[in-house]
């Protein structure tokens, strides 16, 4: 007892330090802070250059422009910006000619205070200009490629938006292509991808939350939501969770998914991400919220269901038979892509009795001079093609025929003469390799490859029962997962009839009357109205 | 607390009643009327739930089998009984691991050791019990419309190969009823059909509490009916053979042979075993869990694995799949699971009804 007290206490007294300390830190940052927010503007437009440049350290790219009216007292005037984050056409046309012909209609004998308003109101000729009280304040405008319009006896500054710079142009996204459908894809600019859905979503109901994550990256992030067809929790939960997130840099959305996901242990993605403005609307219209992240083409969109990772933006651009039909091919596709292997496996070494005769036989004369047991032979296979297909995303472009070259004829046919591998195991490894390519979402891919080495082990030790347990486990799983709060087998499991209409079939869209409900907004669920379903004309009733 | 849905209810009750019924001929006594048999079983199950065991539970909705005994019999009885059903409730996980194992070594791994299996498929159904009610229900939601199609799918392929002679099933009731109603009573009360006693356990997490007693009924019959027809069909296909297979279905279906590519099904069947026996085990597994929880006053998590050791313990006491299937279906079936699937409901229900009776009297004259 004695013992355990001493160790209580003692433990007891480390947390008090370590509080006492927490407490220190604290307080040493919010005086920091509290200075910072003392750091007002100063009168002294030399003063106050003064301090920005030291805050930036002096950095080269950091263009101060002085204006110096010899003779009128009160004006002089001072730009500051950082060279290459601002359109500097738009800095000399927007702001020093407005200017510079406003200092020329000055009368003499104005006050600073009146100059200041003249030049806030009339002089500045763009959309965006912000005043600025604090030294802090102006340091994170210019850092976003606003210029600084400093006026001598005024302790407010002026920002103008003036941000451009080069940025890749609105290109056709490279991942998720389609044949029919539109062929633009987001950029790198939270700018242009807002647009881009704005454009397409013209509903005064669409909203967008901006927020700034990342002490050091400063990235910016939107949220973009229809109000009243998202669900409002979910919107909540979000923003709460995004908030939560403290972090020095964020650099892809990818950053914010793992921060931000339900269940951070799963091969399986909760959270959804998309090259394609179109793909991102058609998620907020059914109610899904989108993170869009500056920096990168990718946007996010939450919470998203199993299902969903097997639908592609065309299934809705063709026909709704080949759309339906497709994504059949799609759920097989996963299934080989994750199974097929396993499944050699487990058969050719537990369940001969499976096959027919002839197919055994001719698979057992392909084995017959190869040294390894079918899992070994299988694993070294599939390890060869994820180290083909790996080089394959890294190497330079260049040099791209050699390894197919490679990887065909020097592994795959000649493996087979050299009688290091069965046939049979090439056909089995690409096949598999090329359904796994058929998921339309990358992350939902990269799930069934890992699956699929756990399942191989599986059916190689425990055969059938192995694959069936380990089927189970993984459904299990998947019936435990939930993406903000949504069951991730959704219209399967709780069973919800309205998303069956888009699950594993594509319903024409005139047959898809409402939003699906686990997802959008349970009161405001209709699409469209019924009835919809083309008619030859003159034709008044069903019969 | 945790909810299911009302399908999700019927999709665990329809997989728990299935569950390992379509391995066995039951009622393998009465001859080709084993089926009049299941029906008269099935028959007297349904009185069972309807009366007893869906009554308890409509006098108490919210609560569980374990709050019932211990409010009829107080902290100390209640809780003894409440060990016995704990060793009831894992002595049939037990029977049913127990069952899959040796099936899965004679008909997929020879010679992969029993221990291993036993323990692979606890861990899968520990799994499942960790995770808790709300996902297993799910899981069954998703498993069910697979196993009743392969079980159609299976039922037309033996059809289509001409197996099923409706000749066998001749005649009807030949030594009278007598002998149907003897096989019936009280062994297939016992199994499957009395063993509904588990869900005590589970029907307090259903939602909309009011529909509980129609769900229950429609999937006790729907599961019923597709066990008698199961027994119909191992007895069309096998005729006398049936008595004497060890697993009847899986005969059958090494006997079927379609165009020269599907020669041997018999490994998909003991799959299809698995998805139907790994259900009605974790139900016990996960029943047998709440159970020791709450007597134990711990979580969920911490119960799971004592319970898990116990049953891993227990399957593999028995010396052979035989001795173990002759210990069932002679000993328990007759003289063990009726105590605690009849007499004790039935006495818990009268302990309730009195108690209720006697309060209102009491509370009536002030």
């Amino acid at each position: 007892m004695k013992l355990w007290n001493a160790l209580f206490r003692r433990r007891r007294g480390q947390g008090n330090s370590q509080q006492r300390k927490a407490a220190k830190q604290d307080g040493r940052s919010g005086k920091a802070a509290s200075r910072e927010s003392e750091d007002g503007l100063s009168e002294d437009i030399d003063e106050n250059l003064r301090t920005i440049v030291t805050e930036l350290g002096g950095s080269d790219d950091l263009t101060i422009r002085k204006i110096d009216v010899s003779g009128a007292d009160s004006i002089v005037v001072a730009f500051i910006y950082i060279d290459n984050l601002v359109d500097s056409a738009m800095v000399n046309q927007m702001l020093l000619h407005p200017l510079m012909s406003e200092i020329d209609d000055t009368p003499s004998g104005e006050s600073s205070e009146e100059w200041y308003r003249r030049v806030r109101d009339r002089a500045l000729a763009v959309g965006r200009v912000h005043e600025m009280r604090t030294a802090r304040e102006a340091l994170a405008c210019i850092l976003e490629g606003h210029t600084i319009v400093f006026l001598q006896g005024s302790a407010v500054a002026l920002a103008a938006d003036t941000s451009g710079g080069d940025r890749r142009a609105v290109e056709e996204p490279g991942t998720q292509t389609v044949i029919r459908g539109p062929k633009e894809g987001f950029t790198e600019s939270i700018k242009t991808n807002l647009s881009l859905i704005r454009r397409r979503i013209k509903s005064p109901r669409l909203r967008v939350e901006r927020k700034t994550l990342g002490r050091l990256t400063q990235t910016q992030i939107a949220l973009v939501y229809l109000h009243g067809i998202a669900k409002a929790s979910i919107v909540e939960e979000v923003r709460r969770r995004i908030d939560r997130i403290d972090t020095d840099s964020i650099l892809e959305s990818a950053y914010i998914e793992e921060f931000v996901q339900d269940a951070p242990f799963t091969p399986f993605p909760t959270i959804e991400n998309t090259e394609r403005p179109d793909a991102a609307a058609a998620g907020i219209l059914e109610g899904q919220i989108a993170i869009i992240v500056d920096g990168t083409p990718f946007a996010l969109l939450a919470p998203v269901t199993f299902v969903r990772f097997f639908q592609s933006s065309e299934d809705y651009y063709q026909r709704f038979g080949i759309a339906s039909f497709l994504r059949l091919i799609r759920y097989v596709a996963f299934f080989v892509s994750m199974l097929l292997p396993a499944m050699y496996i487990a058969i050719t070494t537990f369940h001969q009795e499976m096959l027919p005769t002839p197919l055994l036989i001719s698979l057992a004369a392909q084995r017959e001079g190869v040294p390894f047991p079918a899992i070994v032979e299988a694993l070294l296979m599939e390890i060869t093609f994820e180290v083909l297909r790996e080089a394959g995303v890294r190497m330079p472009k260049v040099i791209g025929p050699a390894i197919s070259i490679v990887g065909a004829l020097v592994l795959g046919q000649s493996a087979v003469q050299a009688g290091l591998i069965s046939a049979a195991i090439v056909i089995v490894v690409s096949f598999t390799a090329i359904a796994s390519f058929v998921i339309p979402a990358i992350n939902m891919s990269i799930a069934a490859r890992l699956i699929r080495f756990a399942m191989m082990i599986l059916g190689g030790t425990l055969g059938l029962f192995g694959i069936m347990s380990g089927l189970m486990v993984l459904l299990i799983h998947l019936a435990s997962l939930r993406s903000f709060g949504v069951p991730y087998l959704a219209p399967l499991a709780p069973f919800v009839w309205t998303n069956w209409k888009d699950a594993f079939v594509r319903m024409p869209h005139w047959a898809m009357k409402k939003r699906p409900p686990t997802i959008a907004d349970g009161s405001n669920l209709v699409r469209q109205s019924g009835g919809q379903k083309p008619k030859p004309p003159g034709r008044k009733s069903k019969f | 607390m945790e909810r299911i849905s009302q399908s999700q209810l019927a999709a665990m009750i329809v997989l728990f009643q299935i569950g390992s019924s379509p391995l066995f001929l039951l009622a393998s006594e009465a001859g080709p009327d084993a089926w009049i048999s299941v029906l008269i079983g099935m028959i007297g199950g349904l009185l069972l739930l309807s009366l007893v065991t869906l009554q308890l539970q409509r006098r108490m909705p919210e609560q569980d089998l374990f709050d019932m005994i211990e409010r009829s019999l107080g902290k100390v009885a209640g809780g003894l009984l409440a060990a016995v059903y704990i060793v009831y409730f894992g002595y049939k996980a037990v029977r049913n691991i127990r069952e899959f194992g040796d099936l899965m070594i004679l008909y997929l791994l020879p010679s992969t050791p029993l221990w291993f299996i036993i323990l692979v498929l606890l861990a899968v159904a520990a799994y499942a019990v960790f995770q808790g009610i709300e996902v297993f229900s799910r899981v069954a939601q998703i498993l069910l419309p697979m196993i009743v199609f392969i079980y159609v799918a299976l039922f037309v392929a033996v059809c289509g190969t001409a197996l099923f002679d409706a000749h066998r099933l001749m005649p009807v009731l030949d030594n009278g009823l007598k002998k149907p109603i003897e096989s019936a009573l009280p062994e297939l009360i016992s199994f499957p059909f009395g063993e509904m006693v588990l869900f005590l356990l589970f029907w307090k997490y259903a939602d909309r509490t009011g529909g509980t007693t129609r769900t229950t009924l429609l999937s006790y019959l729907f599961a019923g009916t597709f066990i008698v027809i199961t027994t119909i069909f191992i007895l069309g296909s096998l005729g006398p053979l049936a008595e004497f297979s060890v697993v009847p279905l899986i005969q059958i279906v090494s006997l079927v042979q379609t165009a020269d590519f599907i020669q041997r099904l018999d490994p998909i069947v003991a799959l299809l075993l698995f998805g139907g026996v790994f259900m009605k085990m974790t139900s016990y597994y996960l029943g047998t869990t709440l159970l020791f929880s709450r007597l134990f006053r711990i979580g969920r998590f911490a119960a799971l694995f004592p319970v898990g050791v116990l049953l891993f313990m227990g399957s593999l006491a028995f010396r052979s799949y035989m001795q173990h299937i002759w210990f069932g279906f002679e000993k328990n079936l007759k003289y063990h699971f009726p105590i605690f699937q009849i007499v004790i409901p039935v006495l818990l229900l009268l302990a309730t009804m009195i108690r209720s009776r006697f309060e209102k009297n009491r509370t009536t004259p002030s």
